[in-house]
C-alpha cells in the first residue's frame, strides 16, 4: 500500500507561492487559513537563500493524533492524517503539538473565539461522500479518488515540491541527487535523506555578504 | 407580624443547596468516528480520470504510480 507523502527541494524551490495559491484556490480555502505556506531562511545571504513549501507532513508518529482530546484524527490507509471536523472542538492542542504549524483556525468571532481545524488533506478530502458537496465545503477537493495527486505538487513550475508514493517520490529525489553529486554539487554526499534534502549534512553556516561586495547593491 | 430569620435563614441555605439537584444532565452524546472511503473507490463526481476502473485497488494504484511519475522530469525527458 502507497504512503502518501511530500518532499520540498530547497535547491529548487524559487519562493513562487504558486502551491500555496493552487492550495487556496482548489480547495477555496477561506482567508485567513493557509494550509500550505512557503518559508524563506536566510533572506538576502547570496547562495544561502532557501525556500520551503511547508504544509501538514502526514507524520508516520503525528503529535496531533497523541494530543487530540476528542479523538477527531484518523490515519487511511494510504498514510493520510484527516481528521473529522464534526468532532473537532476547535481546542487547539493539536496546533500546539505540530512542529510544522499545519493545523490553522479561522478566526470569526469576538474574544478570540476560533473555528474548527483545518489543514492540508494530501487532497484526499474527510470522512464525508468522496467528491459530494458536503466533503468538498468541509475539507475540499479530493483529488485522490479522482485518480489525481495533490495540486500543489502537480503544478509546482520547477517540481521542487513532489508528492505521492514515498517510494517513489523518494526514487526521484535520490536520481536528483546523484545528478547534481555528479555535476559537482555537494559531492562525498552519498546518501539520500531529509540532510541532503534541506541542504547537505555538512553545509557550513551561512556568513553574510557585505552589502559592498554585492554588484549594485545600495 | 414576626419575622423567624433563623427560619428564614435555614430556607436560604436549604435552597442554595437544593440548587444544582435541579439541573439537567450535560452529557453530550458520544461522538463517533465515521468510516472514511478508500480513494480508490473513486469520487462521485466529474473529475475523475479514465485510466482506471472505481473499486479497483490495483488499477487506482498503477493510475497513481504512474501519475506520480509525470513530477520527474528525468523520466519525462527521455
Amino acid at each position: 500500500m502507497a504512503r502518501m507523502k511530500f518532499i520540498c527541494d530547497t535547491e529548487r524551490c524559487i519562493e513562487c507561492n504558486g502551491c500555496v495559491t493552487a492550495c487556496k484556490n482548489d480547495n477555496e480555502v477561506p482567508w485567513g487559513v493557509n494550509r500550505r505556506r512557503v518559508v524563506t531562511v536566510n533572506d538576502g545571504i547570496i547562495g544561502q537563500e532557501k525556500s520551503v513549501s511547508v504544509a501538514c507532513m502526514h507524520c508516520s508518529d503525528a503529535p496531533c493524533m497523541a494530543v487530540c482530546p476528542v479523538d477527531c484524527f484518523y490515519r487511511t490507509d494510504e498514510g493520510v492524517v484527516l481528521h473529522d471536523k464534526d468532532i473537532c472542538i476547535g481546542c487547539g492542542y493539536c496546533s500546539f503539538a505540530c512542529p510544522f504549524g499545519a493545523p490553522q483556525f479561522l478566526s470569526k468571532g469576538a474574544f478570540g473565539s476560533r473555528s474548527k481545524m483545518d489543514k492540508c488533506t494530501f487532497c484526499s478530502g474527510g470522512p464525508e461522500e468522496n467528491g459530494s458537496v458536503a466533503e468538498f465545503e468541509k475539507y475540499g477537493r479530493n483529488r485522490l479518488a479522482e485518480g489525481k495527486l495533490p495540486l500543489c505538487a502537480e503544478m509546482c513550475s520547477t517540481k521542487a515540491l513532489i508528492g505521492g508514493d514515498s517510494d517513489i517520490i523518494s526514487g526521484i529525489f535520490n536520481n536528483r541527487v546523484a545528478t547534481r553529486e555528479k555535476n559537482g554539487k555537494y559531492p562525498g554526499s552519498k546518501a539520500f535523506g531529509w540532510n541532503t534534502a534541506y541542504g547537505g549534512p555538512d553545509a557550513p553556516a551561512p556568513t553574510p555578504t557585505p552589502a559592498a561586495k554585492i554588484p549594485g547593491a545600495q | 407580624m414576626k419575622v423567624n430569620f433563623k427560619t428564614l435563614g435555614m430556607c436560604f441555605a436549604a435552597a442554595a443547596l437544593l440548587a444544582a439537584c435541579s439541573e439537567p444532565p450535560e452529557i453530550a452524546a458520544k461522538a463517533a468516528k465515521r468510516p472514511d472511503v478508500a480513494p480508490y473507490m473513486g469520487a462521485n463526481n466529474g473529475f475523475m480520470t479514465k485510466n482506471w476502473t472505481p473499486g479497483n485497488q490495483a488499477s487506482w494504484t498503477e493510475s497513481i504510480d504512474k501519475r506520480n511519475q509525470g513530477q520527474n522530469e528525468y523520466s519525462r525527458v527521455k
